[in-house]
């Protein structure tokens, strides 16, 4: 992998995982752990796992739905 | 290989525009933008066949899960 694409994936996952530290909104922080999944991404794909970033890709969109329903719940 | 690095510049700059915008709505779209810089990454880093169906599969999980939150967020169908 490139410097500057791996540069990019880790600023990434920094922004994400610190944007879900200090948001208080539960909705801010889903959306900031979609980030921080988009940043881990490349690394699975460069070292040619590519079944398991497929296995990934589609489960954790399942988490996150999961967590909604839970959300949701807690609001009303 | 400047495709590959005018991707990683946009999916940077919408990850920056998401922990600088302070309305919830305002922050899906560049969800999604960081959605699609990341596939085109993806697709663009290993030269292998099976990429591009990892590349989908990521595409069509993010974009269910951007919508997931976008739909619960604006509350759903209102009861009379």
């Amino acid at each position: 992998m490139n410097d500057i694409v791996m540069a990019a994936s880790v600023i990434l996952i920094l922004v994400g995982m610190t944007a879900a530290i200090f948001n208080r909104d539960p909705f801010d922080k889903l959306i900031s752990l979609s980030v921080l999944i988009a940043g881990v991404f490349p690394f699975i794909i460069d070292r040619g796992f590519l079944d398991i970033a497929i296995a990934t890709a589609l489960i954790a969109p399942l988490s996150t739905i999961f967590t909604l329903m839970v959300c949701r719940r807690v609001q009303e | 290989m400047i495709a590959l690095y005018v991707c990683a510049a946009i999916a940077v700059y919408a990850a920056l525009r998401v922990i600088a915008e302070r309305n919830t709505m305002r922050k899906l779209p560049f969800v999604n933008v960081i959605s699609f810089a990341v596939t085109a990454i993806i697709a663009l880093l290993l030269p292998h066949p099976i990429t591009i169906i990892a590349a989908a599969a990521y595409f069509v999980g993010s974009t269910l899960e951007s919508n997931a939150i976008a739909s619960t967020w604006a509350g759903g169908i209102k009861k009379p």
